[in-house]
């Protein structure tokens, strides 16, 4: 890196804000010691001074062993920092009987089979670092790629530097330095589009990806074009070559493959389905022959990296297609499921975004970055339908669906006086406010699994501030026009629908459910904490249950009024919220049965001791429950119920019978839920384009639902064997009885861990 | 940091077969690394750690912890004072917020495993951060570690979040926490700061942290990915 990149580098690393902590601190000095050995270097007072006295002088002050730390050496400084000689930290160090560079010459002409083997090797470490693997150790420690990216390679970059056009080359020159090199070429610009198109969306770098280019750069000088043209070249260089027609036609695919994967990346419009075409390259793979020499990890010691080699999966190149092909068919799939039908509903598009996520195999970083790019790389989601409008259909399909203070039309009133353009204003102001944490809720669940799940929890208090805000504005839009008003759910007292409310309370439930069941799929519970997350995720979704309620006892009146009005379209809307509601509220209503079936079963096999809490020592019960419930104590409106509350409610439940009864009652309560989501149309329950998954998803809550009941018995039928089904919890189980909790994977759905129950063999 | 290879549960990565388990009577003392100078443990030290790390960590990064908290470092050794475990640790607020213990780094020698060496060594050091006022105690380990799993979750540690690949080698961990004062988590903490967003800033800039804490976290010895807040640039 030229010097003064260096300074840049250096001074970049300084912080804005007023920066008193540490690495703010360590940032600083860095750049200032950056600056000082540049200057030290070019400028005047250069020269070379010998230390060694002042050193022995300053080392005799310390004692044998003693150590001095200066204030400002950091965790990370000493992370960073390595030990000369010892060849797992120093890159440089050359082992005896070993080279520095590696033995292998890329201007030597070679032989078809080993061009072909060189490709092919290139498609597998490309997909390797697809997978998450840095360049440094997949795609750069290929010998012609690294000669191509050398730094004192220029444009048009060849293999040699020399001039090599005047010379006649022979065939396996030719192959070289025309068909590979073109091909190499290729690639790494496709690496520059892949890393372009990550970069610009959200991703979690190490973690899904690494974007480092270690110091080199994706040749800058030429353009995607460009290598197009050279492929083409290249592909009459084969044409004319004197190899046999089964290895022409495998050079050929390879050239052709490259050419296409690149011009995908140049056009979003083009169609991936071409490049699934890769049993191809399977079928001629064959007539390779292997050349392990052009590829060496000696190329990192050029790069710069301070870390070692992270060890690598190996791959097969079977396995490297098999990917390939999964990655492509989740680009296509990422464009059918954004496509226009589904983008006009902004929950089927959350379905759509949540169906993306679940495929199997979990789609890479590329992909998800692509629908993230297919989302939101406009301003708009879909053809005429800005994140504005998105996001406003959203609230008037929940809580609005045929008012006017959610009609599009009402934004359009210029007239000041006019209250549909007051309440417009109030209204806009909101989404302004929530309109981030709105659309990451879009964004998130295009992340890795784990990440979901935290930046879901963090979202619960933001959800729960803009409640705040929603409140506020939901004031003011009653005082322009009085909304109706009608009494409560048990009669008591009348309340008002505060849309905007409700509509953000919806979200905050929702979230905060699914922050529940994420932790379950990514195994965060112990056994024993499962009753408690239950009930939790019971409460949650009677909350979310009563809401809808809530905003369904306002639809009602809504159409009633609307249908005195004959306001057709605004009744068409109406109709179609009502049957929304229906659905949703059927969802609330199966989570809660299901999990307040789980939780008893739980709470069930916590009484009577077959699954126990670890000892600990150090745990006391207000402290484990303020860590677990971390992200949900924040919250101010309706607050979680307390751990005493939580407490309260496990006593209610008296004998193993008379749980069971109540288990099955809530299956049976949860299964009705089913057939009527089974029943449900696409448009009614909003699933436009995810009817596969929408179908097989209840397949496994049945299923999961089953196994319930069947554990249930099981648990019964020890119970009764022992004759204790009638009996108090008191007289517990131990002993008789064992159970497992599934791992993820071999869950029916990974969001419902139902214990398995078997009787303990004497 | 935890056992960074895939054996880490085994043993070390450069042994295929892990040495015979040893038998005999054993009289393990128990002593705190202390704070004065350089111990002559040291080596023995890193030589136990670095076995089951599939990078090594410079001298510095164990002269780092052991210099500020030798305290909360705590060594099993045999009647010849052989080194048999050690755990390493730190203390210090968390964002300006809660003061958290931090359980760095803790290793059995493989034929010593499974007399609750480890437990012992844990309880010393959690016990010490307690007299010490510690608010919180945290640590990540592999999810496929059951070994550490077990020794945390029998003192009360509890697991907050799942880190996809934390781990230099591609492993998954557990953050786990253990709160040891109640009302931790209303103590506000504060964001950590970032540099102004390079290169341009178009990507959603959640990932551009700094260069050199990025490799912090590659190394796995602290959290930076943690919060939101480590989210530059909203
Ligand atoms: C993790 C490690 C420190 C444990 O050391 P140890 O001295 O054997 O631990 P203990 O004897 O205290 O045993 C701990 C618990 O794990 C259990 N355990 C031990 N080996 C096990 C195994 N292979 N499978 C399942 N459980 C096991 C023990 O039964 C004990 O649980 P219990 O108290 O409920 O019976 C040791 O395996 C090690 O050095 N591993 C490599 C480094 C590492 O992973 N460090 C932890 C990162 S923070």
């Amino acid at each position: 890196m030229p010097d003064d990149d260096l300074a840049d580098e250096a001074s970049q690393l300084t912080i804005d804000g007023d920066g008193n902590n540490e690495i703010n601190f360590t940032a600083k000095r860095l750049a200032q010691e950056a600056r000082q050995t540049l200057s030290f270097g070019g400028g005047s007072g250069r020269g070379i001074r010998d230390v060694t006295e002042e050193f022995a002088a300053a080392a005799k002050q310390l004692q044998p062993g003693q150590l001095v730390k200066d204030e400002y050496f950091t965790l990370f400084e000493a992370v960073g920092a390595l030990e000369i000689m010892d060849p797992k930290m120093d890159s440089g160090y050359v082992l005896p009987g070993d080279s520095l560079e590696p033995d292998f010459d890329v201007c030597k002409g070679l032989p078809a089979g080993e061009v072909l083997w060189i490709m092919d090797e290139l498609l597998r470490l490309t997909v390797v670092w697809h997978d998450g693997y840095p360049l440094s150790q997949t795609i750069f420690t290929s010998l012609h790629v690294d000669r191509l990216l050398s730094p004192d390679n220029r444009a048009p970059y060849g293999f040699s530097y020399g001039d090599t056009t005047l010379r006649v080359m022979t065939t396996e020159e030719r192959l070289v330095h025309l068909v590979l090199r073109a091909y190499c070429i290729a690639l790494v610009k496709s690496c520059a589009l892949v890393l372009h198109t990550i970069q610009s969306q959200n991703f979690y770098e190490e973690e899904d990806f690494v974007t480092h280019l270690f110091g080199r750069e994706l040749l800058p000088e030429i353009g995607a074009d460009d290598a197009v043209k050279l492929i083409d070249e290249a592909v009459s260089v084969v044409e004319v070559a004197g190899v046999d027609e089964a290895m022409r036609a495998a050079l050929f695919e390879r050239l052709q493959f490259a050419r296409t994967y690149l011009s995908l990346l140049v056009d979003e419009s083009t169609d991936w389905t071409t490049l699934t075409a890769t049993r191809l390259l399977a079928e001629t793979h064959n007539l390779a022959q292997a050349l392990p020499k052009a590829f060496s990890d000696k190329v990192q010691r050029q790069l710069a990296t301070s870390t070692p080699p992270r060890p690598m999966i190996a791959i097969s190149w079977d396995e490297a297609l098999q990917r390939w092909m999964s990655m492509c068919a989740d680009i296509i799939e990422a464009e059918r499921l954004t496509d226009f039908d589904v983008c006009q509903s902004p929950h089927g598009l959350q379905r759509a975004i949540w169906a993306f996520a679940y495929r199997e195999p979990q789609p890479n970083t590329f992909a998800r970055a692509y629908l993230q790019t297919l989302l939101f790389a406009s301003e708009q989601i879909a053809e005429g339908m800005a994140f504005f409008d998105l996001m406003l259909a959203d609230i008037r399909d929940l809580v609005l669906a045929g008012d006017v203070l959610a009609d599009p039309h009402s934004f359009l009133i210029e007239i000041p006086a006019d209250p549909r353009h007051k309440c417009s204003r109030v209204v806009e102001a909101f989404m302004d406010k929530v309109f981030d944490e709105y659309m990451n809720i879009y964004r998130m669940i295009c992340q890795n699994r784990c990440r979901i799940r935290r930046t879901f929890s963090q979202s619960i208090v933001i959800l729960d501030r803009l409640e705040t805000e929603a409140m506020r504005a939901d004031a003011e839009l009653s005082s322009i026009t009085p909304g109706t008003i009608l009494p409560n759910e048990g009669g008591s007292k009348e309340v008002g629908l505060n849309p905007l409310t409700s509509w953000v309370k919806y979200y905050k439930l929702q979230i905060m459910g699914w922050s529940i069941q994420l932790g379950f799929e990514t195994g965060i519970y112990l056994p024993h904490e499962l009753c408690m997350m239950y009930w939790y995720l019971m409460v949650f979704a009677q909350r979310k249950r009563k809401l809808l309620e809530h905003v369904g006892r306002f639809l009602v009146a809504r159409r009633k009024h609307l249908a005195s009005s004959r306001s057709a379209s605004q009744d068409v809307e109406a109709a179609a919220s009502r049957e929304w509601l229906v659905v949703l509220h059927r969802q609330a209503d199966f989570t809660e049965s299901l999990s307040c079936a789980l939780w008893q079963l739980c709470e069930l096999l916590t009484t009577l001791e077959i699954v126990k809490p670890p000892k600990r020592d150090h745990a006391r019960e207000q402290l484990l429950y303020d860590v677990r419930m971390k992200s949900y104590l924040g919250i101010a409106h309706e607050p979680i119920p307390t751990l005493e509350e939580y407490k309260s409610a496990q006593q209610s439940i008296p004998s193993i019978d008379e749980t069971c009864e109540g288990i099955n009652r809530a299956i049976a309560n949860a299964k009705s839920c089913l057939v009527v989501l089974k029943k449900t149309t696409p448009q009614q329950g909003k699933y436009v384009g995810t009817e596969e998954q929408w179908r097989r998803e209840i397949k496994q809550l049945e299923t999961t639902c089953v196994a319930v009941a069947v554990q249930t018995s099981q648990l019964r039928r020890v119970a009764d064997k022992h004759g204790k089904q009638s009996a108090g919890r008191e007289h517990g189980l131990k002993g008789l009885v064992e159970v497992s909790i599934p791992s993820p994977g071999s869950r029916y759905h990974g969001w419902w861990v139902v214990p398995q129950i078997k009787e303990r063999k004497a | 940091m935890s056992g960074n290879s895939k054996h880490a549960a085994t043993d070390g990565p450069t042994e295929t077969e892990p040495p015979p388990k040893f038998t005999g009577e054993l009289n393990i003392r128990y002593i705190s690394y202390g704070s004065e100078k350089e111990s002559p443990y040291l080596p023995a030290i890193r030589q136990l750690i670095s076995k089951d790390l599939s990078e090594p960590y410079s001298i510095y990064v164990y002269r780092y912890f052991l210099y500020q908290w030798g305290d909360l470092c705590f060594m099993a050794l045999d009647a010849h004072n052989n080194l048999l475990g050690v755990i390493v640790c730190k203390l210090e607020p968390h964002r300006h917020g809660p003061m958290r213990g931090y359980i760095a780094m803790l290793a059995t020698r493989s034929e010593y495993r499974g007399r609750r060496i480890a437990t012992m060594l844990v309880r010393l050091a959690v016990d010490k951060m307690i007299e010490e006022d510690a608010d919180e105690i945290a640590l990540e380990t592999e999810v496929t570690n059951i070994p550490s799993l077990r020794i945390y979750e029998n003192l009360g540690f509890l697991r907050t979040k799942r880190l996809h690949r934390y781990y230099l080698n591609g492993s998954t961990a557990f953050r786990l926490l253990l709160y040891l004062k109640p009302g931790i988590p209303y103590k506000p903490t504060f964001p950590p700061e970032f540099p102004a967003e390079s290169g341009g800033g178009q990507g959603q800039g959640w990932m551009d942290e700094v260069l050199v804490e990025r490799q912090v976290v590659r190394t796995g010895v602290e959290d930076v990915y943690g919060e939101r807040f480590d989210v530059a640039g909203r």
